[in-house]
């Protein structure tokens, strides 16, 4: 076959333009879903425990999104002896399994949320993203007073289902619920049931009162509550060193 | 936003000229217009952003210009806006004078023209309403991502339907770039934006893809809109332009086969490199670290073939700013290439990413290459489009040094902020604790940010010169053309 | 089922594999390309395609071939 003949066939030029250009992303990404080890198991007590975030705390993590957090923190801490100092044990794949779109960033102007969670008190955060720079002087975050104003949950079940669809393991029925109960326990299963995401939200925000104010449900209320679960999930004293090691 | 889309239709429409002409030109003025309406907004946009992080009381605690929200506006407006409107324009431009045959459809064309430029400004307006899918480059929620979906589709088919009625029997080779581009570009797209709507009404969605394997297809995306979006859509303006502007056909067509070919494969795997050290698998991200490194070879090939077709004219360089702009762009082009690899190694990338070094490479691309191809090509596009000479020479040559002298600052300072937090926050002290805390380098930020928003702040000001230029040189075409009108009515009054 | 894929996932295997496929397609495409002297006099001769449009400036149309 001569060049020319690629040159003188628009229809030519472009099937071969597209072999060209698929064969990479073929490679690359497709076999991400059907190699196993991609994603590690994290099992304590027979329990996985990596799990969905409760209503509340999804709530707060599309609040992350819309506030384009992910422009200046990263969510991805590397196996670096820096990193481990800093921030604490390098993340896992499947610390963010449940991440519909994932959070990992690629500019850290603030430093990395991994495992941001349990590190700060509430009234450390509330203060903090309310007026950053009378906690931290130097900081050049921007202030965020408008998150006091009150949560908007309504649509928290449409949120949930659409989760659902894409693979998130909510549930509706009872038997969807039993499935949670054995994969995650009791505790975690009673936050995936659809059908009480707005009870769960609201009593989650008024017994962990996250923005100092039990009686009502903000955007802090919802923000804080995902922060503070931020790479809380692995109990890393449970594995032995290097058990994730073999993943990478 | 909107509204200066509508302005510039109907600049574009009323300045043609009346007699029908034998390319479809207007598409190419009105898309040449908005190009620089967003350029001028994005990179304001850009300028503002910049300032904040060297001055965070500009965010003045409004969530609408809050950093978070006015980033994705920065990089919407500059990357699709002014990078989309400026292909648009040229690809419609050489595509009719290279195949020698009108565009297929005037009507499709003004499509894809009202339905870019619509879903730019939305994704614009939305984003600081607090709209986004928060995937970077790709934060359009997802009607807007239908709607350019559509317009893409569109694009295509004008495109292919083109081509099909050429005279000319070859398909020029900057032919084969624009249309690597579009396809490239819906693949990534639809790809990279398969999500689930939380309500049929709602704007919200969520991505299809978690986890490793969202940050893979977003990074496939991500750097494949710089590879075909920012680059080969831009080889293609290089392949017909410089030619032109020079008098010279392109130094090596052979090259450029080989060029194309290599380029278009090799970009696809390079995306990995995004995700050095993260949970992403080993295997994936070192497959595409190695094909960074290839990338490197045609990238040079392509700007050889480009710098080779320019040399036989370097006495232009004195009188012609166009030629200067030119060879800006390929330096530009070879030395972001360059850094890229480099950076792409896994050890350098542990130093480099997430730091600003990255987002100096990005603009020494997206300035020095994919801006500067651009007002090339628009010098030597506006006086055709129009039929007049450029208003002012000079005003091109401010407009040159302005936009160098404010790329050079802008990358340096980067250099210096990204390369020097990177090695404070990996420091140690003698007891083996870490050297700074993470605000300490937060404070040595603070000068290199200064100097990148006032090496913004030129370039910026170039831009400006540009739109003031151009509306001068719109107008004189009008008045040239109505005292020609007048002459022609005055012999007919005669006769 | 999809296990045989892990093969190429193996550093050890897919660095030798891939190298060697794309070096042969590469120099299989360069000498095509820039052997045979016909042929690259042909293809060369595809570069003043752009210089057939001229219309406007009433510049001339036969830009030299410089090879």
């Amino acid at each position: 076959m001569k060049h020319e003949s690629i040159e003188t066939n628009a229809g030519l030029l472009i099937i071969l333009t597209l072999i060209v250009i698929s064969i990479g992303g073929l490679v690359e990404i497709v076999p991400l879903y059907f190699i196993d080890s991609t994603i590690e198991e994290v099992k304590v007590e027979g329990k996985d425990t990596i799990h969905p975030y409760s209503s509340l705390e999804l709530r707060g993590r599309d609040i992350y999104q819309r506030e384009g957090c992910y422009t200046c923190h990263s969510q991805m801490i590397r196996p670096f002896r820096d990193e481990a100092l800093r921030y604490g044990h390098y993340s896992l794949a499947a610390e963010s399994k449940f991440d519909h779109p994932f959070q990992w960033g690629s500019k850290r102007t603030g430093p990395d949320l991994a495992r941001v969670g349990k590190k700060y008190s509430n009234e450390w955060h509330v203060q903090h993203l309310i007026a950053p720079r009378s906690v931290v002087k130097e900081s050049i975050m921007p202030n965020y007073p408008w998150l006091m104003k009150p949560l908007q949950y309504k649509n928290v079940r449409d949120r949930m289902r659409a989760l659902k669809m894409v693979g998130v393991p909510y549930s509706e029925t009872t038997a969807e619920y039993e499935v949670n109960v054995k994969r995650f326990g009791e505790d975690v299963a009673k936050n995936l049931d659809i059908l009480k995401a707005e009870e769960n939200l609201i009593a989650q925000a008024a017994t962990g009162n996250y923005d100092g104010n039990a009686s009502d449900v903000t955007e802090m209320d919802a923000l804080v509550a995902y922060l503070q679960l931020l790479g809380t999930m692995v109990d890393f004293s449970k594995f032995d060193d290097g058990h994730f090691a073999d993943f990478r | 936003m909107v509204a200066s889309s509508a302005l510039g239709s109907t600049l574009g429409s009323t300045l043609g000229s009346t007699q029908v002409e034998q390319y479809n030109y207007d598409i190419v003025r009105k898309f040449t217009i908005m190009a620089l309406v967003w350029g001028v907004l994005g990179m304001t946009a850009g300028v503002y952003i910049a300032s904040e992080l060297a001055w965070p009381f500009l965010n003045f605690d409004i969530a609408e210009i809050t950093f978070g929200r006015l980033r994705p506006v920065h990089t919407t407006l500059v990357i699709f806006g002014f990078g989309g409107s400026a292909l648009f324009a040229t690809s419609y431009y050489v595509v009719q004078r290279t195949c020698q045959t009108r565009l297929f459809s005037d009507g499709m064309a003004n499509f894809t023209f009202w339905g870019w430029n619509l879903s730019v400004g939305l994704a614009a307006i939305s984003y600081m309403f607090g709209y986004t899918q928060a995937r970077e480059y790709a934060e359009m929620v997802w009607p807007i991502d239908l709607l350019i979906a559509v317009t893409w589709v569109v694009y295509l088919v004008i495109y292919v339907m083109t081509l099909r009625k050429r005279s000319q029997p070859h398909i020029y080779v900057a032919n084969w770039f624009f249309i690597a581009f579009i396809l490239a570009t819906a693949l990534l797209h639809i790809f990279n934006n398969m999500a689930v709507p939380v309500h049929m009404f709602s704007l919200e969605s969520y991505s299809l893809h978690a986890g490793v394997q969202d940050a893979m297809t977003q990074w496939w995306y991500g750097h494949n809109a710089v590879g075909f979006f920012l680059t080969a859509a831009f080889l293609g303006m290089m392949y017909y332009f410089i030619p032109k502007q020079v008098g010279r056909p392109v130094y090596s067509y052979r090259l450029s086969i080989i060029h194309f070919w290599a380029l278009i494969f090799l970009y696809m795997w390079v995306g990995g490199h995004h995700l050095h050290w993260t949970a992403l698998p080993d295997w994936t991200s070192t497959l595409a670290a190695g094909f960074s490194i290839l990338l490197l070879m045609p990238s040079w090939g392509g700007m050889i073939n480009g710098i080779m077709t320019l040399s036989g004219a370097w006495d232009k360089l004195r009188s012609d700013p166009i030629i200067r702009f030119m060879v800006v762009s390929l330096s530009f082009y070879g030395m972001s290439t360059f850094e890229g690899p480099l950076m792409s190694l896994k050890s350098v990338n542990a130093l480099s990413h997430y730091t600003d070094w990255t987002v100096g490479h990005v603009h020494s691309g997206a300035l020095g290459w994919v801006a500067m191809i651009s007002f090339g090509s628009f010098y030597h596009l506006i006086p055709r489009l129009w039929g007049t000479k450029m208003y002012s020479e000079a005003l091109i040559f401010a407009h040159f040094w302005l936009a160098t002298i404010g790329i050079v600052l802008y990358i340096t300072a980067l250099w210096v902020a990204g390369i020097g937090q990177g090695l404070l926050l990996r420091a140690f002290d003698e007891y083996g604790n870490l050297a700074y805390t993470f605000i300490e380098t937060v404070s040595f930020l603070h000068q290199p940010y200064v100097i990148r928003a006032f090496g913004g702040a030129l370039f910026l000001t170039g831009t400006l010169l540009m739109g003031y230029n151009t509306v001068m040189t719109i107008r004189k075409a009008k008045k040239e053309q109505s005292e020609i009108d007048a002459k022609v009515a005055a012999k007919l009054a005669n006769a | 089922m999809f296990e045989w894929l892990s093969w190429f996932t193996r550093m050890e295997n897919t660095k030798p594999f891939v190298l060697v496929l794309f070096s042969i397609t590469f120099v299989l495409i360069l000498l095509y390309v820039f052997t045979n002297r016909n042929r690259s006099k042909r293809l060369e001769s595809y570069k003043n395609i752009p210089f057939q449009d001229d219309d406007e400036d009433g510049q001339s149309k036969d830009i030299k071939n410089e090879q």
